[in-house]
């Protein structure tokens, strides 16, 4: 599986909207294969979800994200799990290891934030997505 | 009755930052949210319970946060900033509109505890905004010029019916646009739209392009291939720049027109076809057809409804609207904060004279998004072309106004010296009796109506 995450430093970008990176990264044996980072500030949504498609990326795991781009990056095929906040490589460990991301859910967000349902299994709650976030 | 004395500071604080409407928030060094009031539960739609103690960025989720924090700013430089617009994002996805102050939070003796941020929901001067703007908005164009509103009038009545336009106008005045409009007002909306530029292709691939081929029609026609006309089913199809079509071509197109039929490269079997047709070009039709170079019989074949374009120059009126527009679009578009353009900028696109018509003038604003960061677009983000006539016009503008004003007061009082006698003031100011009139009506000086000499007799 091949995911990406728009990010900021080691966090996951608040907003999709504005990022200026995003980390690709492969997913095999529930361990992260390969992972690289490339600067997208600027870029249109269509064309990130056109080289998102052409990468062979299955799911966008970002920040908030309003509608528009949101229904782009969904209408290209891609899955999207939105309104995450957290430290990056925790989260892409969560998601490798198919456990649960409920612990990176943005405040307010009333609804799963994961539209593909990764966990059976519980995080660890002795580590908090805050923990090495800030 | 209340026994207790007045509210203590710190409570009438909070009761302050309870009633009013403004979102106001506070952080720590760390970045982690301290307070949180009434208001900015409201706008962001997240309790106070789930925001404290969160980081800033989680909550507020602005598009300043990662990029250009105002707070951040604030906390590194230790002033305060007011008014940045931005947007926040909020759980079901809504973009809200903002205007973020920011300040440092100190403690009675001066040392800062963190910042306060405070933000004004700006949805609802969008939203009159937008209103505002729509009265002169027509599906994609807009427009408060005479002639653009009385062509609005006319265009649902137009695009229900099934009659083939004509649409001139000079290149950039938006030709294609007004075909979508017309097209997506009429039945035929959820049919293809179709645009094909006829000036850009040579006789044989528009015609292929248009009508398709069937395999073996020429050296590389494999296969059949469908044509823009069967793929438009019954939809719109768009020939642009019809005036630079060939006579050949004007030949094949006029069968289409009458027989409602066309022929596929190679095939001897007519198809039929139900697609709407609209025209347009940037040359004057009738002057080809008075020249032999536009076939007549097509050209009243086509112009059944003709509509004209103005040039921008004719509605200049237009400018401050196109570009309002344009910074809107391109702020979506490269996701950017551009708050508008500055009086001056307007001046010198408003002395333009735009031959590239509208598009020039988005071309111009997407230059200035270019080379502007943010804020207002001035002069200085315009192209070099623009900014020529500041100099012209910034020194002679107050000699000229100091000359016409001097001469208006010699005439008037020349007229009074010689009790409103023309010809009097005239040989008084060493100037001929019709150099006078022409001056005084240049000047816009408003003679009385008896001349001294009648007066004086």
């Amino acid at each position: 599986m091949k995911v990406a995450m728009t990010v900021w430093g080691n966090r996951v970008s608040p907003v999709f909207d504005s990022a200026q990176t995003i980390l690709l990264a492969e997913i095999k044996d529930s361990t992260v294969t390969w992972e690289q980072r490339e600067f997208i500030a600027g870029q249109i949504p269509t064309r990130l979800a056109r080289m998102l498609v052409d990468r062979g990326i299955d799911t966008l795991i970002c920040g908030a994200i309003s509608e528009q781009p949101a229904s782009i990056i969904e209408a290209a095929g891609i899955k999207l799990v939105s309104f995450v906040s957290g430290n990056a490589a925790h989260l892409l460990e969560a998601c490798a290891r198919g456990i649960s991301t409920d612990h990176f859910k943005m405040p307010g967000c009333k609804i799963p934030c994961c539209r593909q349902q990764w966990q059976q299994q519980t995080l660890d709650p002795q580590r908090r997505p805050d923990e090495n976030g800030g | 009755m209340n026994s207790k004395g007045p509210p203590a500071p710190l409570e009438c604080t909070e009761i302050i930052l309870e009633s009013i409407s403004d979102g106001v928030f506070t952080v720590d060094l760390h970045w982690r949210i301290t307070s949180f009031n009434r208001a900015a539960e409201e706008i962001t739609g997240i309790s106070r319970h789930e925001a404290i103690g969160r980081y800033c960025w989680e909550v507020f989720r602005s598009n300043m946060c990662e990029g250009d924090c105002a707070l951040r700013r604030t906390m590194e430089v230790g002033k305060s900033f007011v008014s940045s617009a931005t947007s926040i994002i909020t759980s079901n996805k809504k973009q809200i509109p903002i205007t973020v102050s920011t300040s440092l939070l100190k403690d009675g003796s001066g040392e800062i505890l963190g910042g306060v941020e405070v933000f004004r929901d700006m949805s609802l001067i969008e939203e009159l905004r937008r209103d505002l703007r729509s009265s002169f908005l027509f599906s994609d164009m807009i427009s408060r010029s005479p002639a653009m509103l009385e062509l609005f009038g006319m265009l649902d009545q137009i695009a229900q019916s099934d009659s083939t336009v004509l649409i001139e106008g000079e290149t950039g005045t938006g030709k294609e646009l007004l075909s979508r409009a017309i097209h997506n007002l009429s039945p035929r909306q959820d049919q293809p739209f179709i645009a094909i530029n006829c000036g850009a292709l040579p006789d044989t691939l528009l015609e292929s392009e248009l009508f398709g081929y069937k395999a073996g029609a020429f050296t590389d026609a494999r296969s059949d291939r469908q044509g823009l006309f069967s793929a438009a089913e019954k939809g719109t199809i768009l020939l642009d720049e019809i005036g630079d079509t060939s006579p050949a071509f004007q030949v094949r197109l006029l069968r289409v027109l009458e027989d409602h039929t066309f022929q596929p490269l190679g095939s001897t079997v007519p198809i039929k076809t139900n697609a709407r047709l609209i025209a347009a070009t940037n040359r004057d039709l009738h002057g080809l057809v008075e020249t032999n170079q536009f076939r007549r019989d097509l050209f009243y074949r086509i112009n059944i409804i003709a509509l004209r374009l103005p040039p921008l120059r004719d509605r200049m009126e237009d400018i401050p609207l196109l570009v309002d527009r344009f910074i809107a679009k391109l702020n979506r578009r490269k996701k950017k904060l551009i708050s508008g353009i500055d009086e001056q900028a307007l001046d010198l696109l408003l002395q333009h004279d735009f031959p590239g018509n509208i598009r020039e003038l988005e071309n111009i604003i997407e230059h200035a998004f270019v080379l502007c960061p943010e804020g207002p677009i001035t002069p200085r983000h315009l192209p070099a072309f623009l900014n020529l006539p500041i100099q012209k016009l910034r020194s002679p503008a107050p000699i000229d106004k100091t000359v016409a004003d001097s001469e208006r007061d010699a005439i008037l009082k020349a007229l009074h010296n010689n009790h409103n006698n023309r010809t009097a003031a005239a040989m008084q100011l060493g100037l001929h009796k019709s150099t006078l009139f022409r001056k005084v009506k240049k000047l816009g000086i408003s003679l009385p109506e008896q001349d001294g000499r009648s007066t004086r007799s």
